[in-house]
Order: structure tokens, then sequence, then C-alpha cells
């Protein structure tokens, strides 16, 4: 029996999951939500996902894909009459391409250790993090969104930092994103958290930093 | 976009900057000559990089760069996939369907986020360090294996299907360092008893004109890659280091290139061999 349907491997803190949720949900398109334990993690997703065991994985009738940021192409892809995620411009797709790569190697890369450390050390993290983002938001200037008018692809792949960042932030005792530093990002971070499907998809903010608290006071510790 | 713009982007100058002995700036090459597009290249010295290179890549500062009607491209597989954009009439890279485009993307990724990373690792270690990233490789090495034998590219010749694709260019321009490095560590990488339909794809791909066209002389690549070992070793100053596959830099004395490049230099050519796979 051929299995039917869009189905979402996912776990509910997971910014990467939900950059799959906001696709699906920019396209109309119905997804059951399966949230994962990751620490003990389902048979279904590793059988869907053997290769690199992770969250997300989009199963669109029978067929996993994994890797976020495929999907998000994949759905934009599939769903081509839909809403268009990704520019129509070979030379702004690779723009935008270029800077979700840069985000998720450089930026994130740069703001975790905010998380770890503490002191004088976490500010100078905190700088650095600041220089990575500092570049990013060139990718915004003029614009109301990484995508132009409207969110796009690169808007679904750095969305994240707009609800996760200032809990972070507070988790941490430290601020990486103000006004003064980041005037773009940090006005993007309003626009994007306005967005229909954004709002709607959001995690628990209490619950996201009671986690957030909880496994800094961890790494902290060991 | 129709009509006359499209026909002008199209045909704007293209200019390749890249590095000879890095397999991101083949990628590029062969993607160029699959398509049959003409381009100028310009090869960079990356221990002293042009004015050009930097203005055009000031977020990595890296080959390769491509310039297409004065706009500038870094980063292999996102230019790979622009040339798919820019010229969609000519030997495509990516197939047609979306599930077959997202697979081959998604190797993409585990070809420069897992794979590549650990034949580097091997590389640029020696002893237990060493033995671990091979037993690194080798998993990964089996899990391609198994999607050629049993999974998403069973009975494929090449990822592509009949004819090579993306994934094709983006693990095969780097495969080539596994007998390279095989035989300046001496370890064993790609056995072809473990990994028979790689190896067989490996060598198919090796045998294609463009490729040929494109990839190096051997001997050029282990002159090479014995220098910036014979360097890396020097430097960690891990002379004579034992363990399996450790490489005796006394021993490489003799074969390590006369020019050689002065330590920092050698150690931007090593980061850059390191994670080229």
């Amino acid at each position: 029996m051929a299995e039917k349907g869009v189905k979402v491997f996912g776990m509910w803190a997971s910014p990467m999951a939900i950059r799959v949720e906001w696709a699906l949900r920019l396209k109309g398109v119905d997804y059951e939500y399966i949230d994962e334990d990751l620490a003990n993690k389902s048979d279904a997703l590793l059988r869907y996902n053997p290769v690199t065991k992770k969250v997300p994985v989009l199963v669109h009738d029978g067929k996993p894909i994994a890797e976020s940021t495929v999907i998000v192409e994949y759905v934009d892809e599939a769903w081509k009459d839909g809403y268009p995620i990704m520019p129509a411009d070979p030379y702004e797709r690779a723009q935008a391409r270029f800077w979700a790569r840069f985000a998720e190697d450089k930026c994130n890369a740069a703001l975790y250790p905010v998380f770890t450390t503490t002191g004088d050390t976490q500010s100078e993290v905190v700088r650095e993090a600041q220089r990575c983002l500092k570049t990013l938001e060139t990718a915004l200037e003029g614009k109301k969104f990484f995508g132009g008018d409207a969110v796009g692809y690169l808007d679904l792949v750095v969305g994240w930092y707009a609800h996760w960042l200032p809990v972070v932030e507070e988790a941490s005792g430290a601020t990486v994103v103000t006004d003064e530093e980041l005037p773009l990002l940090k006005a993007w971070f309003d626009r994007f958290l306005a967005i229909d499907v954004v709002r709607a998809t959001l995690p628990d903010r209490d619950r996201l930093l009671a986690l957030n608290k909880a496994r800094r006071e961890q790494l902290l510790a060991a | 976009m129709e009509g006359k713009e499209e026909n002008a982007s199209e045909a704007a100058p293209l200019k390749l900057l890249g590095s000879w002995a890095s397999s991101y700036t083949h990628r590029v090459q062969l993607a160029l000559r699959l398509k049959g597009l003409e381009f100028e290249y310009a090869e960079e010295d990356l221990a002293n990089k042009s004015d050009e290179l930097l203005r055009l890549n000031p977020v990595y500062k890296k080959v390769p760069v491509l310039v297409h009607g004065g706009r500038a491209l870094p980063e292999s597989v996102i230019i790979l996939q622009y040339l798919d954009d820019a010229w969609p009439e000519r030997r495509p890279l990516l197939p047609a369907d979306a599930f077959d485009r997202a697979l081959a993307r998604f190797w993409c990724h585990f070809a420069d986020d897992k794979l590549g990373p650990a034949v580097g690792a091997v590389f640029t270690s020696t002893g237990e360090e060493q033995e671990a990233a091979v037993r690194q490789v080798h998993e990964n090495l089996a899990l391609v294996e198994a999607e050629l034998r049993e999974g998403a590219f069973k009975g494929r010749r090449f990822f592509g299907g009949d004819e090579v694709g993306l994934l094709d260019v983006v693990l095969g321009c780097g495969s080539y360092w596994l007998a390279v490095f095989e035989e300046v560590t001496g370890v064993r990488l790609v056995d072809a008893d473990a990994f028979p339909l790689f190896h067989a794809w490996l060598r198919d791909f090796e045998a294609l004109d463009e490729v040929r066209e494109t990839i190096p002389a051997v001997d050029r690549l282990l002159e090479y890659a014995r220098g910036v070992r014979h360097m890396l070793l020097g430097l960690a100053g891990a002379g004579g280091a034992g363990g399996a596959g450790a490489d005796a830099p006394s021993s490489t004395a003799a074969d390590a290139p006369t020019a050689s490049p002065p330590p920092a230099a050698a150690t931007a050519t090593a980061a850059d061999i390191a994670v080229d796979i």
C-alpha cells in the first residue's frame, strides 16, 4: 500500500525542524508532525534517515528527505505553484544559498560559544558573534526581508534567530542583537515574527527558556 | 526573464579564479566543460591572494570564485547550481525530478560535511588519531556504497544516472585525493573489495574525457601532497611518529618539491588541501 501525505519528523525546540514547517505552511500544505525524543529516537526516524539519523526529516508519499535546507528547496520545487520560496533570478538564488550557508556554518558556530561561556570570555565571543551577524546583515540592506518585500528562503533559514536568540541571550546573561550593533537585523526580527505562519508555529518561549537555562547549567558544570 | 536580456546575460563572459590543486576549483572547471561553456581561468597563489580575489570574495577569501557579467559567485556547490539555473538548456547537472534533486543535494552536503573532512583528517593526522579518521572515512564510504548497492542510486553507472550529474562532479572532484593520500600516508582508504561499486564508479568517472582534462596529473598531485604532509608533520614536531600509516618525514625529504613553501603558506595550503576531498 503506497504511503500518502506529508510527515515531518522534528523536535519542538529544533530551529532546523521549524524551517520545514514554515515552508510547508507558506505553501498551504497539510502535514503530520512527529515530535522526536532525541535521546530515544523512533524506529521510524532511523529507518527514514539512516545516514545522519537527525531531525528534521520530511516524508512525502513515503519518500524521505533529510537536511533542512535541502528540504526547504524541495518543498519549493514539489509545490511549485504555491508561495515562491526561492528567488526566481539565478544570481539571487545563488546569493540566498550563499548567505544561508554562511549563517549555518559561521554565524551558528559564532553564536554557540555565547551560550557556553561566562565573564570576559563571553564578552569576547559576543563581539565575534556580532561581527558575524553584521556580515549577514548586509544581505538585508534596503529590504524588508532577506527575500525582498516578502519572506523567502533565507528568511526561513535564519528566521529562528528572531525567536531563539532573545531566549539564548536571557539564558546566557548576554546581549548580542542590539539596536546599536545590529539595527537592521533587530528590525527584521519584529517583521519576521509578525508573519502569520511564523506566529502559528513558534515553540513556547517559557519552555524554550527553561530548556536553554538547564542546558547551560549542565554545560558550565561539566 | 525572456528574450534579449536573458541572451545578453548568458553571453556575458565567464572568468574563474581558482587554484590548480583545489578540488573545489576542479568541480567548477569540470561543470563548465560539461556544459560547453567558455571561460577565462586565473590561477591564484593561495599563499599570496590577489586583490581581485579578496574583492570578489571578501567573506571567505577562497577559491573558486566564478565571475559572470561582473558578478561574483563563490562556493563550488552554489556555483554549480548557478550554472544550472543560468543555463537550464545546456546539459543540466541536476535531475528534473524534485525528489531526485533533493537526494543529490543531500549527498553533496554529506560529501562536504562528512566525507571530505574525514579524508582531510586522515591526511593531517598520525597514529591513533589517524586510525580513528580512517575508520570514519570507511563508515562514510560504506554509506555511499550502500546507496549504490541497494538504495537511491541502485543500478546506476553514475550518481546522475547514465550521465554524470552534480553529485558525480562534487564527489568525483576530490575522490582522486583518496589514491594520493593512500600513497602518501600509507593507509588504505578505498579498498576495491570493501567498496566495489564506489571503486567502479570512480574508475568510470576518472576515464571521462572532460574529467581527464580537468584533474591534474597524479604525479603532480603526489608531489604536492607529499610536500604538504612533510610540512605538516614537521610543523607538528611529529617527526617519525609511531602508529600505523605514519609517514616518516625523512623518507619523503627526497620527494618534497624543491621550492618548499614557507611554513605560513604551507599551513594555508594544508588547510585548503586538508578540507578538500
